[in-house]
């Protein structure tokens, strides 16, 4: 079989068996996990260059579609199939009601997305991506909630979908084909004479994109919707479907590299907004991420906080941007995916989201608090781990650039990452632990090796940065850059200073073998409980002193309110709500379609889809 | 090792930092002992914020029971070595509170005392000599008084279960006082 | 080989001594100064060294395994940035000594110090944290604008080499070139060192000492050590940066205790700000100085060629 169909056959073949025997839980994790790692196996087989063409006909229109590879499919196929894997074997032990037949759905349109060689097929793609993860939201924890989570999403979906529809048509009637290549050449052939069309036809597409990796404007769905997701969906939300958009901006940003494009600082001045886009978003990401009290939510906003890191970096289109904005892709959806992996195991075993409830569980669930740990550290870019890497090649894209305050903006949301994530690390696992929470144990065995293998790759990926940098050398040739010189697996390149993570991991590790030492050999300590803490003299029983009351983590950043006070005045996602709520409110036909049941949106999507198609028969 | 013992000791009279529980009228006395005018800093006496950091527990004056019950678990929450100061007339015999119901007359019936400063109130240069002469016994290894507490451990808490009894119930109802909301 | 690396091990062990003897002298001059202003005695200067000896001297008492770790992981760290320094003609790892490794080791070490103290599970330690985070936002921003500069004007990210370049005599030292940008650190490097009127984290009378509320014994110890390592890198880095490194390790600790010095006059004057004030000062003054001293250098010396 060609391996290129068999990663799309494959996936909804497993869809198909997990529909059936979704009733048995097990049944259907383990066929989602084993679909996961067949596709993955198929894609050994598959190359750059391969090709796979079909014919259409349309009404006497020949249209060729057709699969093709090229380095940058190759490294996102293997990042996110990689990352199922490692997310449905740990939702082996998982029990919120994730549909696995949906998860391999999205798995086939992901497939597709990265594998599509022309516009419609990219099209029906996104659109099948779009649908089945908008199912997935249904189910989770609460049901209004998760309900209005999905409702917004899919109204933002549409948003960029009919964006991007009308984009793909007014560009087809251009050209009179629907092939990518051909088409983004023949947007760049036109540059110097109709710059504004092709501006407008390239922000049509833009929004779609930005809508899905949650850009600013359009961020305001990320924390609703990953809020209120199923537990086991949320890491495959963030950390892999965020990448369909810097796949997507990818594609086209090869364009704005023809001569004729004005300039601002050396960049082609839609790559400057695209920057600045990327940078609002890392800012606004992290500042509202630390007002947070609900740990998905927080996570959320940091997640397209470091989306827009990676808008910012690949916006500069230069080998380091691209290198930096790639190896950040990869880098985050490491961490974040250690991090909400280790939030959702935090989130069953306590059974809230909240986290002023929650604290003290290091001492409960040792694992995953390192886990955790790690994942924080490489999230705030911290050798030697996963994340420093990215951070700092990003920073060099900006700097030799000269863009001192759009770097300034990034650094800033790079300290208020800190931020909030020492407040999510604090809140969840530092402190005092709550009696409620006497009898949480570890997570299972299964989580254990899944966590055990995050930990691994977080270290592992940080100290050899040469596995990930050499398949993004690749792609950076295969856009007709000039990749960064390499020097070793070890080895951080830049315009600055080239890192050699190793010797910088063997110094940190003789560093703290020192330090255990030290504290080996002077005096001796003594072990207390938690009760037995500083209370200026008060002893706690006699004041009833629950746990639960001496741990301060809510509100945990309170003076700063007062400085950003008039930041958050701000509301943008006023407009889309009281967009959606009128849309909501226009008939009650449609009211009734949002009743939350899933049989009934399958069927909306699916007519969703012949509608598609049909509309694309007559306006042929 | 007693030389190893010697050196540790040497520089622990060095360094004393105090944890002051200033209860009694005789705290107003502190403020000269360490600013410009008396300055204790050059003993190397620093004031210090938690029981956890401190060597020395320096007690004001005169205890009430509910106090000498905070007194105790600070001093219980203090790690070894770690010196007692009981500063002011009413630490040494209740002073002018000598009958009164409820303060205690004599600091060392509770916990070790190791230098008792005379007065009502001591005088700065009282204080400094106290931690001159602390200084001294450190050094040659002679305040030990928080070894006397773990070795007639019996002894002192009996004594601090008599007067302590009193103390119970702090509250009647503590649900109602320290509901929040 | 083996040789090799038992003598980087001995040198590293040896300049991770020489920087805590080099801090804890600091920190006592420190207080000696403050208590000259104030007119008093004050400590004798080796009064940090003793203090140290017993601390770890001295019984403890510990929350748990997080709270060690958080402990030596506070440490580690910083005695693993001082290896890429450039102290004086003298760097271990000179291939390394990259300014932005040392910059997050140093974070390293605050992420650990962090989460060996909220370990311990009490709200003052919590507060202490928070605040000096929020600081943290505040100083870290004019720093940011200040290494821009410096990476834009040097075009190389080497400490050994912008050392290297601001070599024969004061005219050449970045501090003249860069007059805005050395002012613009020298107030973060106040908030950075927690003195006055930066020193919310460690209101010693409001919050009962901040992160530091459970630390006693050997764990202070630790806390002290990494106080007095940063202190050393901290000048360090700024000595590099801006005034042309030195040429042997003794005029290099003089420098190092210019700056400190000036930070100590401050501290000793100011009393302490409310923590948003502080947060906000950083992002106007300073970060103001940073910025345009950024725009001058991409003025001067335009942007590198990519
Ligand atoms: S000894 Fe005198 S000064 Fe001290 S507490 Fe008693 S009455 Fe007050």
């Amino acid at each position: 079989m060609n391996s290129l169909l068999a990663l799309l056959i494959i996936p909804v073949i497993g869809s198909a068996a997990a529909a059936i025997l979704q009733r048995y839980r097990i049944v259907e994790r383990l066929i989602t996990f084993l679909t996961f790692s067949l596709t993955f196996l198929f894609l050994f087989g598959i190359k750059t260059g391969n090709l796979f063409t079909w014919h259409l006909d349309f009404l006497g229109k020949n249209l060729e579609m057709g699969l093709q590879i090229t380095p940058l499919s190759i490294f996102m196929l293997y990042m996110t199939i990689a990352f199922g894997i490692v997310l449905t074997f740990y939702n082996l032990s998982e029990k919120s009601k994730m549909k696995g037949f949906l998860l391999l759905l999205t798995l086939a349109a992901s497939n597709w997305i990265f594998m599509s060689a022309d516009l419609i097929s990219f099209f029906f793609a996104w659109e099948l991506m779009g649908w089945s993860s908008i199912l997935m939201i249904f189910g989770g924890r609460r049901e209004a909630e998760s309900r209005q989570g999905a409702l917004y999403y899919a109204m933002m979906s549409i948003g960029g979908s009919y964006s991007m529809l009308i984009g793909i048509f007014l560009l087809s009637n251009l050209t009179g084909t629907f092939s990518i290549q051909s088409n983004v050449s023949y947007l760049v052939s036109i540059l110097s004479v109709h710059p504004w069309w092709v501006l407008g036809i390239l922000s049509l597409f833009f929004a779609a994109f930005m809508i899905k990796s949650g850009i600013f404007p359009f961020h305001t769905w990320v924390p609703y919707t990953y809020g209120e997701a199923p537990d086991g969906f949320v890491p495959y939300l963030s950390s892999v479907m965020s990448k369909y958009g810097v796949y997507g901006f990818l594609i086209f940003l090869p364009l704005t590299l023809g001569a004729h494009v004005p300039t601002v600082l050396g960049l082609a001045w839609p790559n400057y907004v695209l920057l600045w886009f990327g940078s609002i978003t890392a800012v606004v990401g992290s500042v509202l991420a630390f007002m947070q009290d609900d740990v998905k939510k927080l996570f959320a906003y940091s997640s397209f906080s470091n989306l827009g890191f990676i808008l910012a970096a690949i916006a500069i289109f230069t080998p380091i941007g691209l290198t930096a904005g790639l190896f950040h892709a990869f880098n985050h959806l490491l961490f974040n995916g250690a991090i909400f992996i280790t939030v959702i195991a935090v989130i069953s075993k306590v059974g809230t989201t909240r986290m002023s409830e929650m604290g003290g569980l290091w001492q409960k669930m040792p694992l995953t608090f390192l886990t955790f740990f790690v994942g924080i550290a490489a999230a705030a870019g911290i050798p030697p781990f996963a994340g420093f890497g990215s951070k700092w090649m990003i920073f060099q894209a900006m700097i030799s650039h000269g863009l001192i305050f759009a770097t300034i903006l990034l650094f800033f949301s790079s300290i208020a990452s800190f931020l909030y994530l020492m407040r999510a690390f604090h809140a969840i696992f530092l402190g005092q632990l709550s009696h409620r929470y006497d009898n949480v144990k570890e997570v299972s065995a299964i989580g254990k090796i899944t966590e055990s293998f995050l930990l691994g790759a977080l270290i592992f990926f940080g100290i050899l940065p040469g596995f990930i940098l050499d398949p993004i050398n690749s792609i950076v040739s295969s856009f007709g850059l000039k990749p960064l010189p390499t020097s070793g697996y070890e080895y951080i390149n830049g315009f600055f200073s080239s890192i050699n993570m190793v010797s910088i991991f063997i110094v940190v590790i003789i560093a703290f073998i020192f330090g255990f030492t030290l504290f080996a050999v002077v005096a001796k300590h003594k072990k207390v409980p938690q009760e037995d803490n500083y209370t200026a003299g008060q002893i706690p029983q006699d004041w009833n002193l629950t746990p639960e009351m001496y741990q301060f983590s809510y509100d945990f950043y309170e003076p700063m309110d007062k400085e950003l006070a008039p930041f958050l005045k701000v509301k943008i996602d006023g407009f889309f709500k009281g967009f959606g709520e009128s849309v909501e409110y226009i008939g009650g036909a449609v009211k009734e379609i949002f009743t939350g049941n899933v049989q009934i949106y399958t069927y909306l999507a699916i007519g969703g889809l012949v509608i598609f198609i049909i509309a694309g028969w007559v306006v042929w | 090792m007693s030389e190893w013992t010697e050196i540790v000791d040497y520089f622990r009279g060095r360094s004393m930092w105090m944890l002051h529980y200033c209860t009694g009228c005789g705290a107003i006395e502190l403020p000269p002992t360490m600013t410009s005018r008396w300055d204790m800093e050059r003993f190397g006496i620093t004031p210090m914020a938690t029981p956890r950091q401190a060597d020395i527990l320096l007690i004001t004056g005169y205890l009430a029971i509910k106090t000498l019950k905070r007194v105790i678990y600070t001093y219980e929450q203090m790690q070894a070595p770690k010196w007692v100061l009981g500063f002011g007339s009413c630490t040494i015999n209740g002073g002018i509170y000598w009958d009164s119901y409820n303060v205690i007359e004599r600091l060392d019936k509770y916990i070790p005392v190791d230098i008792y400063i005379a007065g009502c109130m001591p005088r700065p240069e009282a204080i400094l000599d106290a931690f001159v002469k602390l200084k001294e016994m450190v050094q040659k290894g002679e305040a030990k008084g928080y070894e006397k507490y773990v070795k007639n451990y019996d002894w002192y808490k009996a004594n601090q279960d008599r007067v302590l009894k009193r103390t119970s119930p702090v509250l009647k109802e503590i649900e109602k006082v320290t509901k929040i909301g | 080989m083996v040789i090799e690396f038992l003598i980087k091990l001995a040198q590293g062990l040896g300049i991770g001594a020489l920087a805590l003897a080099t801090g804890l002298l600091f920190g006592g001059i420190g207080r000696k100064i403050i208590a000259r202003i104030q007119r008093r005695y004050g400590p004798p200067f080796t009064q940090n060294y003793i203090d140290l000896f017993k601390l770890f001297s001295k019984g403890s008492v510990s929350h748990g395994w997080a709270f060690d770790l958080g402990l030596v992981a506070g440490f580690a760290p910083m005695l693993a940035a001082l290896m890429f320094l450039p102290i004086g003609p003298f760097t271990l790892l000179p291939s390394d000594s990259s300014l932005i490794m040392i910059v997050y080791l140093m974070m390293m070490a605050y992420l650990g110090m962090a989460m060996g103290v909220l370990a311990s599970g009490n709200p003052n330690s919590a507060i202490g944290m928070s605040r000096a985070l929020m600081l943290m936002a505040g100083y870290e921003v004019p720093f940011a604008a200040v290494i821009f500069s410096v990476y834009l004007f040097s075009k190389t990210g080497y400490l050994t080499q912008i050392v290297a370049q601001q070599a024969g005599g004061f005219m050449n030292w970045n501090i003249v070139k860069m007059p805005l940008g050395f002012l613009a650190i020298e107030i973060a490097l106040q908030g950075m060192l927690g003195e006055k009127p930066f020193d919310q984290a460690i209101a010693p009378a409001e919050i009962a000492s901040g992160p530091m509320v459970e630390l006693g014994g050997k764990y202070l110890g630790f806390g002290m050590i990494q106080h007095s390592v940063g202190l050393f890198l901290e000048t360090g880095i700024v000595v590099d940066l801006f005034l042309g490194g030195a040429p042997n390790f003794w005029i290099f600790i003089a420098k190092q205790f210019v700056l400190y010095f000036i930070v100590i006059l401050v501290d000793a004057i100011l009393p302490r700000l409310r923590i948003h004030e502080s947060t906000s000062f950083f992002w106007k003054l300073p970060l103001f100085l940073g910025i345009l001293q950024a725009v001058i250098v991409i003025i001067q010396g335009g942007v590198l060629n990519v």
